[in-house]
């Protein structure tokens, strides 16, 4: 069985956790096109090269990030999500009714 | 049978010659010494004859001694297929052979063998297909005859277990190499755990010579094992087979009942190689085996393997056991040497000087049978000519063993498990195994290493890597090399009259090989695929290097590129209650779980809970459903919702944070107030709901479904970890127990228990969230309305749970309070109209589908679903989830029948039950946009393919104007 | 004390959810928190809990912290706050604090008091921010398995390491145990050092037939409090 480094609990067998996706950035949901909505929501590149995705160490509930690359599946890194999303997100009202905002922290 | 007597010590390394054990094999009683294996005892009574083969039924012998082929399979009563010379023979063991029709000694269907030319390989998938449907006619009759032991289905599993172990480093096999490399690694300073699948450690040094005195093995092996035996750092398990190998070194190792998980930092495979067949007529005659069986049966067991022996070699080691066999008295009638003269001449000088007679340049071209033709009586021998080809002349030599080995090959399976890759050295006429992953060593002669004083250093040098690897040392390890050459290129002497086995698990000849190739299954895999070589219990142990060889050349190909088919654990057949362990399977019980079955309830699982069904028989279900919602309706029932999930929210951003993930608004929700919460997920899907209170500005408590709860929070933690929103979020499902406390009459349950709060109906109004005490304990009430009475969700810390429910079943005895169950509780939301998430929705339902319209806030700037809801909700909308009535009496549709629009299928049934209150059945159905309205007919295909009339009608079912909830 | 039949679990309030798995074949119970918890098990307690020994202690007194000013309100009630995530400290009472990540914290009773150092703690006023309490009282069941064994019944539950060379006196694993997530705790509590594992509430009469399953080639079994304090 796999071992995965985890930021918190140090290296554990990959059974104690669960995959959460790709890292994706979402895009401006008032601005964007329909096609680039559902691409953000859909697609993946699915390539191989070093990949950047959430992964969940249950016993703890504790998302962190993990660089993986597809081809050899050697985990390059994991690091606390803090790292990466440094700044509050917001998404605002604007006064015709209609949003701005959206994106994600970096 | 009578009993031979045991050659001495030292030779019967295992056999305790003071304790004897019987037991019965075919029925008739065998007696052997403690430390036997059954192969090992039946052997000592002159018993070679153990097992028919798979397809020809022909009579098989020991071949290798160490469980390496299918030749020794038996049956026992509770397990078929045992490894004879693996399974200790143990006192009162019944023992039969198998795949055989009257006795093992006499097969009817032996005559198989006589038509076996009639029968090449394929010609069963070839022959029986047609015409259609024949297979199942023949099949039937092939598989009883050939095949292997039977299974008792009676039998109970023992009990088997599994345990983590931790090591610096785990060496694999207990040989010259990997007893050397695990002590040098523990000597570095490494904690090791060194594993042999046999009973005694020594690998080759315990039944292999390697010098013409035959002392060498024995002082190398004692000091060795003395070393290991005395060394703090090292753990030894012998009877341990490490099955597999999986990433990042983790290695099942299987001991007896027990499967130890062992994750390894480092690993070095030192397991050591397979001695490999000759292949040529009737190579398979019991009494033929390979040269290290014969020194295993010797030195392990004390056994003569035969009293008239031929050795037939394409090395230095054949010399060797035949000076082994002359020591221990057995006459050997004649080297066979398949090397030309010139290439031995040192060990053949030594063989001559001993007495022995060496024929070089020469095969065994066929073996001959005694006249029941069940042993080797005599060998023709020939000079061999060119690849493959011998001469004409032939000198019959009388014997009653012949003992082979062609060379060897790498015991790869762990390594090419891990990654490696198998090249073949035309140089040396031997695979080797390049590429292992990072952290896994070979050492040894699965590492192409053959001379012992090499050996041990190859020890040495994989043992250093490990420690550099660990840090535990500096010096760089200097590699190890070794020029011996243990291999002949072309072993293969194939007969006009055929016999002549590659493969003896699966009856192969060299023939059946070459006409797949013949056929066009040129690929290595396909005529594995196609012949089934390799496919039996000893997965290609001796069968992969001849089959890569008759298939680089039928193919025109090198043996590198033919290569051999994949290896995948595991390694030897394991059982499967070994696999399985103790069979962890977590449950969950709520703190009233016990009151429900001291009353009576149905449990049924619900995710990792149980929960009550309903209370009563199995044969009235119908029935107590129905009076349970009875209850319910008229009076009071109590159900307990304690799986309910509940998650937390606190902190300032709290009311923002429950606005982006559901679908409602939040912001302005009153403190004291609770309000329905739809879960959508970024594809716009619905995939929870459950109620939020506001306990306070800035602490929000949302339920969630039994089922969806894990998901939702975890959704929820990962949504923050990329807001950053200034809020505290907690899955609080285990910390409360709660109840639902439903009916007209339940208001005065309450009151009765609850002293801190006005329960008027305009102090404690419908949809209100209260906090006060109930039964003396703290509790969070809500008033909501899931099945349509008035009611109160009580939530209680969990420890108090059982108490709460205690009291209420006695505070509730003057309005005869029953409890009533989640089958009851779904028909009662059904009669509301209310859906279910995950039963009455699925992957695909969207907002708009479900009517659910309402629950969504579109002025506010965003929810996780919103711009995929405003998408799917902008396109022409293709079903919709409707109420439906039919007359009772009608057959009730079951959840996931069809709802048809002419010969389409437009939408299935979600929920249907019988509800005695509406007085017809009712249900929940997903039916084409055109069919949605309210008076509409629609068909529904039901069980037999009958079709019902049923009519789409608005909801809820019952108390339309929902009175009741808001008493 | 002596007569169980008239000190059953289901006569306090507040009950473990596992009371009976072990209620019925016990011989004395102690009330503690305004629940039950075994006094002594059996003849040969203080054996058992040498080798290996079980006990609930899920009504015993505990409270938890999550936020960032977490660390600094147990500082301020006087409690040893561990440096690292799980670690664990054992405060001047005897209070254990468990540091569970970065910000989250709890606190068990000591194995000598009644709880009351801890009730007290639950009872100060929070920070007014950035700082929420746990439910881990109610959440989670504790059970303690003690014993020089207890390494050993871990291993044929639990994928992590837990002997003591890799995981001495002070650390924590959050981590699945028989298929389960808990979170397990090595320190000294009372007379000895054991393993206190902290499961789902719901979860406590599943783990504690697994770990009896598990301890029985040890000769192990379940053990009252008389025999750890």
């Amino acid at each position: 069985m796999k071992m995965m480094p985890c930021p918190l609990n140090g290296l554990r067998n990959i059974s104690e956790f669960v995959y959460g996706g790709e890292v994706t950035d979402m895009p401006d949901h008032t601005t964007c096109s329909d096609r680039e909505w559902a691409e953000y929501v859909f697609y993946t590149d699915n390539q191989i090269q070093v990949v950047t995705e959430w992964w969940l160490h249950a016993p703890s509930s504790y998302w962190f990030i993990a660089e993986r690359h597809t081809g050899s599946d050697e985990i390059l890194r994991t690091y606390d999500p803090s790292e990466r999303f440094t700044e509050r997100v917001d998404f605002e009202q604007t006064e015709d009714n209609t949003t701005t905002g959206g994106g994600s922290g970096s | 049978m009578s009993t031979h007597q045991r050659l001495k010590a030292p030779m019967g390394l295992l056999i305790d010659r003071e304790k004897t054990i019987s037991f019965e094999f075919e029925g008739a009683t065998v007696t052997g010494q403690a430390g036997d294996t059954l192969a090992s005892a039946l052997a000592a009574n002159g018993h070679w004859l153990l097992s028919r083969s798979f397809k020809y039924h022909r009579p098989r012998g020991p071949l290798t001694m160490a469980g390496q082929d299918a030749n020794t399979l038996i049956q026992l009563p509770d397990e078929p297929n045992v490894l004879a010379d693996r399974k200790a023979a143990a006192a009162g063991l019944q023992v039969s052979g198998q795949n055989y029709s009257g006795s093992l000694r006499d097969d009817k269907d032996a005559r198989l063998d006589w038509f076996g030319r009639f029968m090449p390989v394929g010609f069963y998938y070839r022959t029986f297909f047609r015409p259609l449907g024949s297979w199942k006619y023949w099949e039937k009759l092939i598989r009883r005859k050939a095949g292997l032991g039977r299974v008792n289905l009676e039998v109970r599993p023992d009990y088997c277990d599994k345990v983590y172990r931790f090591h610096d480093v785990v060496v694999v096999g207990a040989g010259p190499a990997g007893l050397q490399a695990a002590l040098t690694a523990a000597d570095g300073g490494a904690d090791v755990l060194l594993v042999d699948e046999n009973p005694l450690a020594g690998g080759a040094l315990s039944y292999h010579r390697f010098d013409s005195e035959g002392n060498l093995a024995d002082s190398v092996r004692t000091r060795l094992i003395d070393d290991v035996k005395a060394h703090p750092r090292i753990e030894l398990l012998l009877n341990a087979t490490c099955n597999g190998w999986f990433l990042d070194n983790y290695l099942p190792v299987i001991q007896g009942n027990r499967m130890y998980k062992v994750r390894a930092r480092e690993c070095i495979l030192a397991t050591g190689s397979f001695e490999q067949l000759v292949v040529f007529r009737n190579n398979d005659l019991p009494g033929i085996m390979l040269c290290s069986a014969a020194q295993r049966l010797m030195k392990w067991y004390g056994i003569a393997p035969g009293q008239r022996a031929v050795v037939l070699t394409g090395n230095d080691d054949g010399y060797h056991t035949a000076l082994d066999l002359q020591d221990q008295g057995v006459t050997v009638q004649a080297i066979v040497d398949l090397r030309p003269a010139a290439e031995a001449a040192d060990i053949r000088h030594i063989a001559t000087e001993k007495g022995l007679t060496v024929l070089s340049g020469s095969t065994v071209y066929e073996a001959l049978a005694d006249r029941k033709r069940q042993h080797l009586r005599q060998v023709d021998v020939r000079a061999i000519t060119g690849r493959g080809t011998v001469a004409d002349t032939s000198r019959l030599i009388d014997c009653d063993l012949l003992c082979m080995g062609s060379g060897y090959m790498p015991a790869y399976q762990l390594a090419c498990q891990a990654g490696a890759r198998l090249d073949y050295r035309e140089e040396r006429a031997e695979f080797s195994l390049t590429g292992l992953p990072p952290h896994l060593h070979l050492a040894g002669s699965v590492n192409g290493i053959h001379d012992l004083d090499t050996v041990l250093a190859d020890g040495r040098r994989a043992a250093g890597s490990v420690l550099q690897s660990l840090g535990l040392s500096d010096a760089v390890a200097e590699a190890v090399t070794c020029s011996r050459r243990v291999n002949v290129d072309w072993p293969i002497f194939p007969h006009p009259r055929g016999k002549d086995f590659v493969d003896l698990d699966e009856d192969l000849q060299s023939k059946d090989l070459v006409n797949a190739t013949k056929l066009g299954y040129r690929d290595i895999q396909l005529v594995k695929r196609f012949s089934t070589v390799g496919m039996g219990p000893s997965q290609g142990r001796h069968s992969a290097l001849p089959t890569a060889r008759l298939v680089a050349a039928a193919t025109d190909r090198t043996v590198s590129e033919t290569g051999v088919t994949t290896a995948r654990p595991p390694f030897v057949p394991e059982r499967l209650e070994v696999l399985a362990g103790r069979g962890f399977d977590p449950y969950r019980r709520t703190a009233m779980h016990h009151r429900h079955v001291e009353l009576g309830a149905r449990m049924v699982p619900a995710g990792v809970w149980q929960r009550p069904s309903y209370y009563g028989l199995a044969d009235r279900r119908d029935a107590c459903i129905h009076a349970e919602s009875e209850q319910v309706r008229q009076r009071v029932g109590l159900i307990d919702v304690s799986t309910l999930g509940g998650i937390e929210v606190r902190g300032p951003d709290a009311a923002e944070f429950i606005n982006r993930v559901y679908t409602f608004g939040f912001l302005k929700q009153p403190i004291g107030r609770t309000r329905y919460a739809i879960y959508t997920n970024e594809q716009g899907v619905v995939i929870d709901d459950g109620v939020a209170c506001r306990i306070a500005e800035n602490h929000f408590y949302v339920t969630a479904t039994t089922t969806g709860v894990d998901r939702v929070y975890r959704d929820m933690l990962k949504w923050n970890a990329q807001w950053r929103l200034d809020i505290d979020i907690a899955n609080v499902t285990s910390a409360f127990a709660a109840v639902n406390l439903a009916g007209p009459l339940s208001r005065q349950i309450l009151a009765r228990l609850c002293d801190d709060l006005d329960l008027s109906a305009e102090g404690f109004p419908y949809l209100a969230y209260r906090e006060g005490t109930v039964a003396g304990i703290p509790a969070r009430l809500l008033r909501v309305g899931f099945v349509g009475e008035l009611g109160y969700e009580i939530h209680v810390p969990a420890l108090y749970g059982e108490a709460l429910w205690d009291a209420f079943m006695s505070a509730g005895e003057p309005e005869e309070l029953r409890p009533f169950g989640v089958e009851t509780q779904r028909l009662l939301r059904l009669e509301k109209g209310h859906i279910i998430i995950g039963q009455d929705t699925d992957g695909m339902s969207h907002p708009g589908e479900l009517s659910l319209d309402w629950a969504i806030n579109r002025k506010k700037p965003f929810f996780l679903g919103s711009r995929s809801v405003d998408i799917v909700m902008a396109r022409p909308q293709t079903r919709r989830l409707v109420g439906f009535t039919l007359p009772a009496g009608t057959p009730k549709p079951e959840e996931g029948h069809l709802v048809l629009r002419g010969d389409h299928i437009s939408g299935h049934v979600t929920s249907c039950e019988y509800s005695p209150t509406v007085g017809s059945i009712i249900g929940l159905a997903y039916v084409g946009t055109d069919q949605a309205e309210p008076g509409q007919t629609v068909h529904i295909r039901v069980d037999g393919g009958s079709e019902v009339t049923a009519t789409v009608c608005t909801l809820p079912f019952f108390d339309p104007d929902n009175k009741r909830q808001e008493l | 004390m002596s007569d169980p039949t008239s000190m059953l679990p289901d006569q306090h309030p507040r009950r473990s959810l596992a009371w009976r798995v072990w209620a019925a074949s016990t011989q004395s119970l102690a009330v503690k928190s305004e629940g039950l918890v075994v006094q002594q098990a059996g003849e040969n307690d203080s054996a058992m809990a040498e080798r290996c020994g079980l006990i609930d202690l899920t009504v015993l007194e505990r409270t938890g912290f999550r936020g960032r000013q977490a660390a600094e309100h147990l500082e301020s009630l006087d409690l040893p706050v561990p440096d690292a995530p799980n670690r664990a400290a054992v405060g001047t009472q005897g209070e254990t604090v468990l540091r569970l990540s970065a910000r989250e914290l709890w606190v068990l009773s000591a194995a000598e008091d009644d709880g009351q150092h801890v009730r007290r703690m639950a009872n100060q006023p929070l920070p007014t921010k950035d700082c929420y309490a746990l439910y881990c009282q109610h959440s989670h069941a504790w059970l303690v398995l003690a014993g020089r064994y207890r390494a050993a019944v871990m291993a044929k539950l639990c994928g992590v390491d837990l002997r003591e060379s890799a995981f001495p006196v002070g650390h924590i694993a959050q981590t699945s145990v028989a298929r389960s997530n808990a979170i397990v705790v090595h320190h000294q509590w009372g007379r000895q050092p054991v393993f206190s594992l902290f499961c789902d509430s719901a979860s406590a009469d599943y783990l504690w037939e697994a770990l009896l399953d598990a301890m029985a080639e040890f000769e192990g079994g379940p053990v009252g409090l008389a025999a750890l304090v």
